[in-house]
């Protein structure tokens, strides 16, 4: 397999002091579904941000499919889709322009851009939306769009930092069948941060556990659950509790 | 130019005739300019010191300058608007090069300034502004104003970057206003009685853009003034995309 994602020694310390990143190594591989888990404030967001380029890191290195992303930023703009916690819209514009526009954004032509555009919205659920506001339309819809949004340049990577918050479960369950099929059937690679951990137990197959800017755990989700609990397999939810109690104890008998 | 750039341009010039009233204020004050001071002191144009064209020759230039003081903010407030809906991160996440996510909407705002701008002497010329040498002031006039807009418009654009806050972005306008009321704004420097207003008004950048722009109106003034204008509007406006570019920078995403 190939590492579409390798992160080597990653630190980020920010200029109030915080000290998010400690050094972290991943390799994510192609075409892998990958969830990093962590308690708030352990540094999700911020490797999420790196990886994306929205901010600096300090030093250590990180190669997207062969690329530096710091020495060819648009190239790997073209082949990442992200979908952060909060909706990135215009709330001004119709839906269907929103689309649009992102697609010419990506390079892409008006008549394909249209055209994916009616894919997105047929395969979101967002037909009655079409010519709405952005601003007009429900939390749940809004999520959609946001999503549709990571996806209208049919990206090869998707990093998706709490994507379904505020989703409602029919909203939810549409958006894991897309993402899902774009991960089976056409081999993207997906990069998930997530507090609902039955989502991450559910279409995740690797992961990392990343708890104060270190990364505890790299490796599929069911060693992990295995390593937690070698006798009786429990869920993602009841395994991560345990493992970060363990931690929590540990470090305080270290204290 | 990118795909990517052009319809990031397009963009900008979208949202402004969406929301037309940056530009449109300062179109209206300066018709109000324009119409207001020669109605009441048009009369003192008769005197030698107004030159040829009279007091319309002499104070169109002021139309000009409120023009784009009036239309700066709207670079400011479009990525304000922007940054507040979150839409600034998506498209900072675009392969378009991150300068052009600023510079769109300034060139937007410029676009609009220069059309007002040529309107305006369309206006000024049916009511009897004299172009000394033709078309050439015309371009000569452009020119100056375009560059007055950038500068405007970039320190603009890189404060309300910086304080996040769109109201800030009237700041340069506000800054801008004392330096009218210290320049030949309203009088030819032959008329200006007070000695301490005239030596103000030679370190004041704003009395080249006025004597510029008189040059090429009715000749009351030397060219040197406005190469001068056009030298010192070209390094405000250097300096002024780039504190607008290094603001960019300072955005927390």
């Amino acid at each position: 397999m190939t590492a579409e994602i390798q992160i080597h020694r990653l630190f980020k310390k920010y200029p109030n002091g915080t000290e998010a990143l400690k050094g972290i190594s991943l390799e994510i591989q192609k075409g892998q579904f990958f969830t990093l888990l962590g308690p708030n404030g352990a540094g999700k967001s911020t490797l999420v941000k790196i990886l994306t380029t929205l901010i600096n890191k300090d030093s250590g290195y990180f190669i997207i499919s062969g690329i530096h992303p710091e020495r060819n930023q648009s190239k790997i703009q073209k082949i990442m889709g992200v979908a952060s916690q909060d909706n990135e819209i215009d709330p001004t514009e119709k839906v269907e322009n929103l689309l649009v526009f992102q697609g010419r954004l990506f390079g892409m032509m008006k008549p394909e851009a249209a055209k994916r555009a009616n894919e997105l919205i047929q395969l979101l659920e967002l037909e009655k939306e079409r010519d709405k506001k952005a601003s007009a339309l429900s939390g749940g819809n809004k999520r959609r769009l946001h999503c549709a949004l990571a996806l209208v340049h049919r990206p090869r990577i998707l990093f998706l930092d709490e994507p379904t918050v505020g989703m409602d479960p029919v909203a939810r369950a549409t958006f894991w069948e897309v993402i899902t099929q774009l991960n089976s059937k056409e081999g993207v690679t997906v990069f998930l941060t997530t507090q609902y951990l039955d989502e991450a137990d559910k279409h995740a197959s690797e992961m990392a556990l990343i708890v104060d800017g270190k990364i505890q755990y790299s490796g599929t989700i069911f060693d992990f659950k295995k390593m937690v609990n070698p006798n009786s397999i429990m869920s993602l939810d009841d395994s991560y509790l345990q493992y970060v109690k363990t931690i929590s104890n540990r470090e305080s008998s270290n204290n | 130019m990118n795909t990517a750039n052009i319809i990031l341009i397009e963009r900008g010039i979208v949202k402004l005739l969406k929301n037309p009233s940056a530009p449109l204020m300062g179109f209206g004050m300066s018709l109000f300019f324009l119409l207001v001071y020669n109605a009441g002191i048009g009369g003192i144009g008769s005197m030698e010191a107004f030159g040829t064209g009279g007091y319309l020759s002499f104070v169109f230039p002021i139309t000009i300058i409120s023009l784009a003081m009036g239309s700066s903010a709207g670079a400011g407030q479009t990525l304000n608007a922007d940054m507040q809906s979150g839409y600034f991160k998506r498209l900072y996440l675009s392969p378009a090069p991150r300068w052009i996510l600023v510079i769109a909407p300034m060139l937007a705002d410029i676009i609009s300034s220069m059309i007002f701008t040529i309107l305006l002497m369309v206006i000024g010329a049916i009511f009897g502004v004299r172009f000394q040498f033709g078309f050439m002031s015309v371009l000569g006039i452009v020119l100056l104003s375009f560059l007055w807009s950038l500068t405007l418009c970039g320190f603009s654009a890189g404060i309300m970057l910086r304080t996040g806050q769109h109201q800030s972005a009237a700041i340069v306008t506000n800054a801008v206003f004392p330096l009218l009321f210290l320049s030949t704004t309203f009088l030819p420097r032959e008329l200006i009685t007070a000695d301490w207003l005239l030596a103000v008004s030679w370190g004041n950048p704003v009395t080249y853009i006025l004597e510029g722009n008189r040059y090429l109106l009715g000749g009351t003034s030397s060219a040197g003034f406005f190469f001068i204008g056009l030298l010192i509007f070209a390094i405000t406006s250097i300096l002024s995309v780039t504190f607008a570019l290094l603001s960019a920078k300072k955005i927390k995403i």
